[in-house]
């Protein structure tokens, strides 16, 4: 199939062409030449096109291997980048002007609440970032990890979930957060929620269903027991 | 769910042995039925059941879907009993209207199923009541930090009954987390702001 035809059929696949740094003006490029251009295997491309498309698609690794490891923590960080550069910032911002209009009250719950949300999130990025994926990137690079003690059960143990303050952000803001002035602002507030919120959802199931199954392959081969 | 004779269950149990363990247990008490078994939920469909009680294990739910258990299921009205092997955290748990371990036995699994369906059939659904004042009690206590132990001291009730209530009192309000319950308290003027200084 050609990529542009892909496109065209599910145009929410073009963040995956973003976040995988593939450029525009490909022509009448096939998804197979696309991926040996850019040296990622189709079997993966597939899958994350897959759980973007279909929203109870359950993924698997029969089709990948330990070769698809250093794309997918590309991918992952380049969507962190995305959520904390585009997404957050843009929710971050509507809030600000939400709670202007608001009493004093209500106004310091929401900031706060937000706050503590945001704060939350930039350490579950940050977490990934600097200890789950360079623990990766390490094993990758050579065989073993500078970390013995680390496993990638740790990160499962670790990985809270960032979406359910989020449901509950959206509810209070749906439900019964008293609305005053502006109409719109809440209703693009929310879009944007649910966007980042569907987007999360994704966002995890590569790292629980592709990421960890695959380290936990290369743990096996290393030796190294839970 | 009404009083019926038989209930009809679905049990996913990705163990075989657990599911047959499962199965012999179920057999010998008549007013249950197993009428299907699974492996894992994706193979579930919605529309073909008349299932009255779901037995899963939480093992086999998709992470992201841990505390929407119902609206996976696609049914308002079915018992869901959680049949554990490990333990969970008591906010995923709390989706469920019971929890078998793996190590009761016959005659308090059927008891525990019996009572998830009277649990069940209590619920109210979530569309049309507001709190109760029981409720509105219970999450006051909750935003003011109580753990589950302390309120279940403090109303004289036992923590099962705590965990039931806060199970309603999200499912009305659509707010999982302490921190979004807090909110929703002091927006409601059921705690004051200044609590928390």
């Amino acid at each position: 199939m050609k990529l542009a035809e892909l496109i065209g059929a599910d145009n929410s696949l073009l963040s995956i062409l973003q976040r995988l740094n593939i450029r525009l003006g490909f022509g009448e490029a096939t998804v197979e030449d696309i991926c040996t251009r850019y040296n990622i295997s189709t079997g993966l491309f597939l899958e994350i096109c897959n759980i973007y498309s279909f929203r109870h698609y359950q993924p698997h690794i029969e089709a990948l291997t330990e070769s698809d490891v250093a794309n997918i923590t590309t991918y992952l960080r380049t969507s962190h980048k995305f959520y904390s550069e585009v997404c957050f910032p843009a929710i971050h911002n509507s809030i600000h002007c939400l709670v202007k209009e608001l009493d004093d009250v209500n106004r310091r719950l929401i900031d706060k609440f937000y706050d503590d949300y945001d704060n939350e999130v930039t350490n579950h990025f940050k977490y990934e970032e600097e200890v789950v994926f360079p623990y990766i990137e390490a094993m990758l690079a050579g065989g073993s990890s500078g970390d013995e003690a680390y496993h990638i059960s740790k990160f499962e143990d670790n990985h809270s979930n960032i979406s359910e303050k989020l449901n509950d952000l959206k509810n209070i803001i749906i439900k019964y957060l008293p609305e005053e002035h502006s109409s719109a602002l809440r209703f693009n507030l929310l879009n944007d929620i649910y966007a980042v919120e569907s987007d999360l959802r994704k966002h995890s199931l590569i790292e629980n269903k592709l990421l960890i199954p695959l380290v936990e392959i290369m743990e096996k081969k290393n030796g190294k027991e839970k | 769910m009404e009083k019926k004779n038989k209930y009809k269950i679905l049990l996913i149990e990705p163990s075989e042995i657990v599911s047959a363990g499962m199965q012999a247990i179920i057999a010998r008490h008549p007013e249950f039925t197993i009428v299907q078994t699974l492996t894992t939920p994706g193979y579930y469909n919605a529309q073909n059941s008349d299932i009255d009680i779901i037995i899963i294990n939480p093992a086999v739910v998709d992470y992201n879907e841990r505390f929407n258990i119902r609206s996976y299921f696609g049914k308002e009205n079915v018992t869901i009993v959680a049949l554990t092997q490990e333990s969970y955290e008591e906010s995923v748990l709390r989706q469920y209207n019971g929890c078998i371990g793996i190590y009761d036995s016959a005659q308090r699994i059927a008891q525990k199923l019996k009572s998830a369906v009277e649990e069940a059939t209590q619920t109210p659904k979530s569309d049309i009541n507001e709190l109760s004042t029981r409720e509105r009690d219970i999450l006051t206590a909750v935003a003011k930090g109580k753990t589950n132990k302390e309120i279940a001291d403090e109303f004289n009730i036992s923590i099962y009954t705590v965990i039931s209530h806060r199970r309603n009192i999200s499912q009305k309000l659509g707010i999982n987390s302490i921190p979004g319950l807090t909110v929703y308290a002091i927006m409601n003027k059921l705690v004051d702001i200044t609590d928390f200084n």
